[in-house]
């Protein structure tokens, strides 16, 4: 078919060569070529940040990228956060210990944003944090559990400094 | 710093007390599926698809009112890659719904649409892409009809009428009279009358429905969906189908949020997923975009509400008489009850002798309304709780003495026959006083800042029409682990988490060893659903009854090996040993091994749950709806910009009587999320619908908070007041929802107070606040605070 | 019935200079679209109000993608600039406080990662915020096509709602600001629904020069977002500012003539009343801190 592209993506690590037409956005292929499908699909026009990924470690909403311009670029899902199913990423742990996670159909999006956000800003102020997730959606949490355990995460974070992964 | 994080405060002495008693129950654990979650592991209904999956679209109706015609499919049924059209004659015609006098919805619109958005056709292809160009193939010849979207317009004689068996479009009416209001008014000193308006909300869940249906060869219907009141589905869609229930299985998956927007329903989703696997001999997927989800309804009924009260001068509320127009939109969904509950409570949490009450849910060319957060009941709270501001001002008393003087006491019983067993709610507006500093507060804020006052009450499940009692089984496996088996379904509330420390708790296990099982129709008990914050205490009364059945099986076993009474026996931390001799005794595994092992008695509890109360008659509206009902009150601060009108929550304090909190976390986390939830309607969220069309169908103009829009962590607070039901499990009532029911009258008291600006209709827009401060200023009055009261 | 779909068939380009997106866009006239950071194009087709047979790519176009310092101490911002870039870059800090305040506003974190200056510009959304920011600051636009380059005032860039001057083969390529004055500096002052994310309902820009003894305006320019079909010059707000000492009664004046001025319509949004008011008080903010950071000392009141 001549409408199909070459692709190569690297996801979480992992090389991939697709063939895809270019309509198809990064979150569709996550979804239904990567069978990745920590990334949601939800408002689809990047209000909510449930399909938020990392492309070369900064927030994007997957939704509005079309997979053929991440060509070459370095994509962080969900899935590839934790470093094995036993370590997981202190953002995980904080917001899975501190109710930051209810239906939980934010929090993929939420933690990758939380991430790349603590990278740049490792010990931020509350109104930072909040600024940091205003395209995230939470319609459970009122977001006081959230932006709580942004903050102890990002404690955690700067006491172990750089041994903790990623 | 997030000081109430881990172990907040109070609830933090809370927990170590509770320790002693209890060693799983009252403590803030996580959420069990949470690390599940965290990893994106959990898979929600979209996240699932199976071998030779077909994708399902729905051609929705453009216009708000017309007859159909004529549909041919057949362009749609010649494009390549399209294997299965559907239309409303692929269905028998059977309408179904929640109650038998309500039932109006059909899988697919027969002869009428009746709003933009009601579902005409459905197809199946090989991939989204190829199910949305079919779906421009198909045509479809309406007879435009004239339409109307006012309800009040909708009663006139002459006025369009959507449904024949629906004369003036009423689609369903409440009246009721309890005590004698005439005479409440006649000795009342004070009549306020007012009228409020809210507007249309939509629940806002994340993930949009979304289902897969199989019909096999063998007439056996499967169908995984996201939904948070499985059994409701399975019976409707037996209803609709015409078929018998025991044909379907309904299998739910990881669910995205409820809040009653449609996943406690059967919608024509799931039937036409399941016709068009049968029609294709594939399972088909559907999942609606987020447009689709905000155009289709399920919304919080947008009412008019006349509320007259009477009181003495003294600040004793005498009588009250209301009467509401809910815009009821196309279809019936549950409003019948939406309709008897801001009666049936409009007092609560008031002692009030006299009542009347009329309600009239009409019928118009717009999106459906049905049952969301709370109900009708912050509607009706906003209402009540904005009035008896107004009333306390004119009085010159302090808004929190009015509540105090009328809150309702445990052990009364309600004109309407509500039984209050337990009901801490002139502690809840004691605690909620002394926690957002009121009396240092109140009157005395600088200039546009203001704090407020509302207050509500909540059921602990609704005994209903229908099927009402839950039930659980419990599995004692060889290794020591339990698998809990109910037919409710944890949206996020928690209940997987909840219901397994009950269990946890009567079998002296670690919650980690209890497995929480999801609704499976095959497997699982059938249950009502999750709604009217019914779970912890229904689901929660038969899960402990399953345990202790459990328990007593074990007991009777251990007692025989241990030569003791198994009344003497303690079941806790993985022993079982007894009371006297804490040293005599023998693992859990081991005696579960003995059991099954030695003995070959399989361990395995029941226990079913039904709360014993009478039906509701919604005719009289007499009767106790619940077996236990809830208080809270909450304190909102505000800062209003008076040059552009923009509220601004500074602070929210709750206290909530939960009777007692099994995991504080988790209370914590419902109470805040409902309060964030209402503080949307109070002041951003509108639903805007011209002629029928939803203007605002979408995550970018459908307003709902952000992170930015709620206080600083250091000015929330939430307190539970403990007063430990006799009914509830471990002391437990509602926590869902009762909490937030008063936060919208909360938030317009405070903008009162912050400006002078009494806003009755929502949300409190900043254009309102804006002109009502212009209106103000020209008249020379200065804001509220500046006035006593 | 236009619900939201999944995105029309299309080929996609992916030039790879200036050069090659001109000679793209010349053969295929009308029939293809530029596609820049994607938050508006792709929701655009998505609901099918655009489905061009010919995607343009600029994503990759690193030519495209710069803050460049100039010997008149001007800056030149290349089209497909992030507003995260801008955000971020210590240049537009410190010689452009009012256009780095404005990006750090705008959408969320993910949302500026991919929008650009050039998509924001040619996107032309009478609610837009960086129009009125650089139209103050006096920014011009480059467009280039197979024909050559032109270079215009960004005032002349807009005609209407989604309408400019960018034709069928042209190509934004980048935004000139002058070198800013000593004494000057500016606010960009919005006002929407929430406290973050919403279109803007109204927002007003402005940027004033002070004479040397920091007591009256030298110089003053004011432009308003979602008050007119373009961005809208408040000229004569500004002539009633230029050579007054600050006052509130010349900030109140000011005001009231960009009240008059401007020609907000009435929508489900917000009415024009409201719209009007906002204007008013959005002025008046904008005026007053355009004035407090112009008046202190470099670096010192800025973010």
């Amino acid at each position: 078919m001549k409408h199909l592209l070459p692709v190569s993506l690297r996801v979480n690590g992992e090389p991939y060569d697709l063939l895809i037409p270019p309509w198809r956005t990064l979150l569709e292929v996550l979804r239904e070529n990567l069978s990745l499908t920590g990334a949601k699909r939800s408002c689809q026009e990047g209000q909510c940040g449930t399909c938020t990924v990392l492309i070369d470690r900064k927030p994007i909403n997957s939704c509005l990228y079309l997979a053929v311009e991440a060509q070459d670029k370095e994509i962080l899902t969900i899935e590839g956060l934790a470093r094995s199913a036993e370590v997981l990423h202190p953002l995980q742990r904080a917001f899975a210990e501190r109710g930051a996670i209810q239906c939980g159909f934010c929090t993929p999006g939420l933690i990758l944003a939380a991430k790349a956000f603590l990278e740049e800003n490792p010990n931020p102020s509350e109104d930072e944090i909040r600024r940091a997730v205003v395209g995230h959606l939470c319609r459970c949490t009122g977001y006081f559990q959230i932006i709580e355990a942004i903050l102890a995460a990002a404690r955690e974070m700067a006491g172990k400094g750089a041994q903790v992964g990623h | 710093m997030p000081r109430r994080a881990r172990w907040p405060g109070r609830e933090h002495r809370l927990a170590i007390e509770t320790m002693q008693e209890h060693s799983i129950i009252g403590r803030p654990v996580p959420k069990k599926d949470a690390w599940l979650k965290a990893t994106g592991e959990a898979k929600y209904a979209d996240d699932h698809s199976l071998p030779g999956m077909l994708y399902g679209k729905l051609l929705r109706s453009p216009h708000p009112h017309a007859r159909i015609l004529h549909i041919d499919t057949s362009k749609a049924e010649r494009l390549p890659g399209v294997r299965a059209v559907a239309t409303g004659k692929d269905f028998p015609g059977i309408k179904y719904g929640n109650l038998p006098q309500t039932r109006d919805y059909l899988p697919l619109a027969l002869e009428k649409v009746r709003y933009i958005g009601d579902e005409v056709a459905a197809v199946a292809a090989i991939d989204e892409d190829m199910a949305e160009e079919a779906l421009d193939l198909i045509q479809v010849e309406y007879e435009i009809l004239p339409a109307v979207f006012d309800p009040e317009e909708a009663m006139q004689p002459g006025a369009p009428q959507l449904h024949d068996h629906a004369p003036d479009n009423i689609s369903s009416q409440s009246a009721f009279h309890f005590g004698d209001a005439d005479r409440g008014f006649a000795d009342s000193d004070l009549i306020q009358e007012d009228i409020f308006e809210t507007q249309p909300v939509k629940q806002g869940m994340l993930e949009p429905h979304a289902c897969i249906g199989l019909w096999d060869n063998t007439g056996k219907i499967t169908l995984w969906a996201s939904k948070q009141s499985p059994y409701v589905v399975w019976r409707q869609l037996a209803m609709g189908l015409g078929i018998e229930p025991g044909k379907i299985r309904l299998v739910q998956t990881y669910i995205g949020g409820g809040f009653s927007g449609g996943k406690q329903e059967a919608m024509p989703m799931d039937f036409c997923a399941v016709l068009l696997s049968k029609k294709s001999g594939r399972p088909v997927k559907f999942v609606h975009t987020m447009d689709e989800v905000l155009t289709i309804g399920h919304l919080r009924h947008p009412i008019k509400i006349w509320l007259k009260t009477g009181i003495k001068k003294d600040g004793t509320l005498l009588a009250q008489h209301c009467k509401i127009i809910a815009n009821g939109g196309a279809y019936s969904s549950i409003g019948q009850l939406s309709m008897y509950i801001p009666g049936a409570m409009l007092n609560l949490p008031y002692r009030l002798p006299n009542v009347k009450y009329e309600a009239y849910r009409i019928y118009t060319n717009n999106g459906f309304c049905g049952a969301m957060r709370g109900h009708t009941l912050p509607q009706i709270c906003f209402a009540r709780d904005s009035q008896l501001d107004i009333i306390a001002a004119k009085l010159g008393v302090d808004p929190i003495e009015i509540r105090l003087k009328n809150a309702a006491q445990p052990g009364e019983v309600t004109p309407n026959g509500f039984r209050l067993t337990t009901f801490g709610f002139t502690e809840c507006l004691q605690r909620v006083v002394e926690a957002s500093q009121w009396r240092e507060k109140h009157g005395k804020l600088p200039r546009y800042r203001g704090i407020g006052i509302g207050c509500g009450s909540l059921v602990s499940g609704a005994r209903l029409m229908g099927h009402s009692s839950s039930t659980a089984e419990i599995k004692v496996q060889e290794d020591g682990t339990v698998l809990l088996v109910t037919g409710s379904t944890d949206v996020g509330q928690g209940a997987d988490t909840v219901l397994s420390m009950i269990a946890a708790e009567v079998l002296g296990v670690q919650l980690d060893d209890v497995r929480f099982a999801m609704v499976d129709t095959d497997i699982t008990p059938v249950d009502p659903g999750t709604f009217s914050s019914r779970v912890t205490f229904w689901t929660g009364n038969a899960v402990k009854l399953a345990a202790e059945d459990a328990r007593r099986q074990l007991a009777e076993i251990a007692a025989q090996k241990l030569e003791a009474n198994p009344e003497d026996l303690i079941f806790r931390d993985r022993q079982v040993y007894l009371r006297q001799q804490p040293q005599r005794g023998l693992s859990f595994g081991e005696l579960v091994r003995l059991a099954e092992y030695r003995l070959g008695r399989i361990i395995m509890g029941k226990g079913s749950y039904t709360s014993g109360e009478e039906l509701i008659d919604f005719r009289t509206g007499y009767g106790n709806m619940s077996p236990a009902y809830t208080p809270s009150a909450c304190v909102v601060e505000v800062e209003v910009d008076p040059e552009t009108g923009q509220v601004t929550v500074t602070g929210i304090w709750g206290a909530h009587d939960c009777g007692f909190p099994l995991n504080p976390m988790l209370v914590r986390g419902q109470v805040l999320g409902a309060s964030v939830m209402c503080i949307g309607q109070a002041l951003y969220e509108n639903l805007i619908r011209t002629q029928g069309k939803v203007m605002n169908p979408s995550f970018r103009d459908y307003k709902m908070p952000l992170a930015t829009d709620v206080p600083k962590l250091a000015n929330v607070e939430h307190i539970n007041i403990i007063t430990r039901d006799p009914s509830g499990p471990f002391g437990a009532k509602e926590a869902g929802e009762g909490a937030a029911t008063g936060v919208i009258a909360a938030v317009a008291n405070a903008v009162y107070h912050a400006t002078g600006v009494r806003i009755k209709s929502l949300p409190i827009s900043p254009g309102k606040v804006l002109f009502g401060l212009k209106e103000m200023q020209g008249k020379g009055n200065k804001p509220a605070n500046l006035v006593k009261g | 019935m236009g619900y939201l779909r999944r995105l029309p068939r299309f080929e996609y380009l992916a030039p790879r200079s200036v050069v090659a997106v001109c000679d793209a866009l010349a053969e295929y006239p009308g029939e293809a679209r530029l596609l820049a950071g994607g938050t508006d194009l792709i929701l655009q087709m998505r609901r099918r109000e655009v489905a061009p047979r010919y995607i343009i790519g600029l994503k990759g176009l690193s030519e495209l993608a710069f803050i460049r310092p100039q010997e008149n101490g001007g800056v030149t911002i290349g089209a497909m600039t992030t507003v995260r870039t801008i955000e971020s870059s210590p240049l537009i800090r410190e010689r452009y406080g009012l256009l780095c305040r404005t990006a750090a506003e705008m959408g969320s974190p993910e949302i500026r990662q991919s929008a650009t200056i050039g998509g924001n510009l040619a996107g032309a959304l009478p609610c837009a915020d960086f129009p009125p920011a650089l139209i103050t600051l006096g920014a011009q636009v480059k467009l280039k096509s197979q024909q050559g380059e032109r270079l215009l005032p960004l005032e002349e860039f807009f005609l209407g709602p989604e309408q400019t001057v960018v034709g069928p083969s042209d190509l934004v390529t980048e935004i000139q600001l002058p070198a800013p004055s000593p004494l000057s500096d500016g606010a960009y002052v919005k006002f929407h629904d929430r406290h973050a994310m919403d279109m803007t309902t109204t927002g007003v820009s402005a940027f004033v020069t002070l004479d040397q003894e920091r007591r009256r305006f030298c110089d003053v320019k004011i432009a308003l977002a979602s008050s007119a079909p373009t961005p809208l010059r408040a000229k004569n707000a500004e002539a009633a500012l230029r050579g007054q000492a600050f006052t509130e009664k010349a900030v109140e004046k000011a005001a009231a003539l960009a009240c008059q001025e401007a020609q907000p319509r009435s929508s489900w949004r917000a009415s024009r009343d409201l719209r009007l008011e906002l204007i008013k008080s959005l002025t008046k903010r904008a005026i007053r801190q355009a004035w407090e950071k112009a008046k202190a000392p470099p670096d010192g009141g800025r973010p």
